[in-house]
């Protein structure tokens, strides 16, 4: 699951022609430690829909990678 | 201590140096268009031109040179300066207002995507952009929160509340990554105009209840329940407005909640026609030659639905345009950017929904065989990067065999996401 998770979000950099990441840390901060800005997060949240069925921020925000892990192994 | 004008990131300005730049001003330019939009030299422009009665159009800094010709403009027409024969000197805030009240004749022109074709111009009157604005001694100690685009109707609005009452403006935009609960705690920020977006991402990290906090106004996207729950639930004491706003009338109509009231002193202004279609009359708007009315009523293309004869709801918006966190896009502008790129074939546009941004950017592509599906992907992101402002850029692509159409011809501008079937909503 986490491994989906680095495959997603590395995707969405390569894409972004920016520098991918080589490890996910649960304790990692979406907005602090991914600098993810609101447009990625939202890029984020369609993807994880597109992959796992789950729509991330339905019931309020999500902030760390292991948030995100807990919402999509609930769904 | 002198009054504060403006606090943006590690600069503060106080109104004495906004009247020192003022009476040290010697040329003007018709256009302001400021390289990273920098709050303070565009207001001070803003402001300058009004003092000098020379209306002036505002373009966002970030439009790319390929943005600037489809609104059939350069860089050098924009950039171009005039000296100014008589130089004014001002002594106070007081006289510099007063004047600025009196200009009536002074105009401002904005730039929005228009449904079809280029962007469209609309020019504002001074009386039509400040319409709103509330003045008297119970603003005087507001401090505002500068939580838009300082180039767009939203920011101007806010500005000349903020300006016309004497406050502190706190320039805190940037799609979220500025921490506004130190803001709000550090200049005792009283009052917060934002997008449904701003707010959903800002307020997620905060960690304590702003008591001082007395204003809260949010709009330019659908009304979101759970956000206002949060919003009370973090600052107790204030008053929630929802906003409905066009760039081309302004802000219009204002709630507590989903449902709008219909003022008297505007009730004769607003139409709704038998198909729920809102209709808005001549006065209400900015002037263009590209607002089509039909007599003297514009139609805004949006769907309401009527709840008591003073009351009503927003259903849907009529066009095509994206909404991403309270900025319209319009996808054909999109697409004709992202034709441009080789091995692309055709291209459609879509907003896609989600819980952050209201709708976001996607693209379904086709595309010449033998391109490699990732080089290609990276080649538009970089293309649309480089020729549009970051929200426009599309942030999912997807490979298809065809592009849809409809029995008109028209492409079907239908997104295929798993929860998000639909059109946009503003």
């Amino acid at each position: 699951m986490k491994n989906k998770l680095l495959d997603i979000i590395n995707e969405m950099m390569e894409e972004a022609g920016t520098s991918t990441i080589e490890e996910l840390k649960e304790e990692m901060s979406l907005r602090d430690d991914l600098k993810m800005d609101s447009l990625m997060l939202a890029e984020l949240t369609v993807r994880i829909e597109d992959e796992f069925e789950v729509d991330l921020f339905e019931d309020g925000i999500v902030r760390t990678v292991a948030e995100v892990l807990a919402k999509i192994e609930r769904s | 201590m002198e009054k504060l004008f403006l606090a943006c990131g590690l600069k503060e300005y106080s109104y004495s140096d906004l009247i020192n730049d003022l009476n040290n001003m010697i040329s003007y330019s018709p256009y302001i268009y400021v390289q990273e939009n920098d709050p303070y030299e565009i207001f001070l422009r803003i402001i300058h031109s009004i003092l000098y009665q020379q209306s002036t159009v505002i373009l966002d800094g970030d439009f790319s040179k390929y943005e600037l010709e489809r609104l059939g403009l350069n860089l050098i027409e924009v950039t171009k300066t005039y000296t100014i024969d008589n130089v004014k000197v001002y002594r106070s805030m007081h006289e510099v207002n007063e004047e600025i009240k009196n200009k009536v004749d002074w105009n401002v022109a904005l730039y929005t995507s228009g449904t079809t074709g280029k962007p469209k111009k609309i020019t504002h009157k001074f009386d039509t952009i400040t319409r709103f604005v509330k003045q008297g001694e119970k603003y005087e100690k507001d401090v505002w929160a500068m939580c838009y685009n300082t180039t767009h109707i939203a920011g101007i609005q806010v500005f000349f509340q903020s300006l016309f009452n004497k406050n502190s403006l706190i320039y805190a935009f940037n799609l979220g990554q500025i921490d506004l609960e130190k803001l709000i705690v550090k200049y005792g920020i009283t009052s917060i105009s934002a997008t449904p977006t701003y707010y959903r991402m800002v307020l997620s990290n905060f960690k304590e209840i702003h008591e001082n906090v007395k204003n809260i106004t949010f709009g330019g996207e659908k009304f979101d329940q759970s956000l206002k729950i949060s919003i009370d639930q973090l600052f107790p004491n204030a008053k929630v407005t929802n906003v409905y706003a066009t760039t081309e009338g302004g802000s219009l109509f204002s709630s507590r909640g989903e449902d709008f009231i219909v003022n008297s002193n505007i009730s004769q202004l607003i139409r709704i026609n038998e198909l729920n279609e809102l209709w808005l009359h001549k006065s209400l708007l900015g002037q263009s030659d590209h607002i089509h009315l039909d007599g003297d009523w514009y139609n805004t293309g949006d769907l309401v639905e009527r709840v008591t004869e003073e009351l009503f709801r927003f259903v849907s918006r009529g066009n095509e345009m994206i909404n991403v966190g309270g900025y319209k896009v319009n996808p054909i502008d999109v697409e004709a950017v992202i034709m441009q790129v080789p091995g692309v074939l055709d291209c459609l546009v879509m907003g896609r929904e989600n819980k952050i941004t209201g709708q976001l950017i996607v693209v379904n592509v086709v595309k010449e065989k033998l391109v490699d599906d990732k080089i290609l992907k990276q080649l538009i992101k970089a293309h649309a990067s480089e020729h549009l402002q970051e929200w426009k850029v599309p942030r999912l692509i997807n490979f298809v065999e065809e592009i849809k159409t409809t029995r008109t011809g028209k492409k079907a501008r239908i997104c295929s996401g798993l929860l998000s079937q639909g059109t946009p909503e503003d």
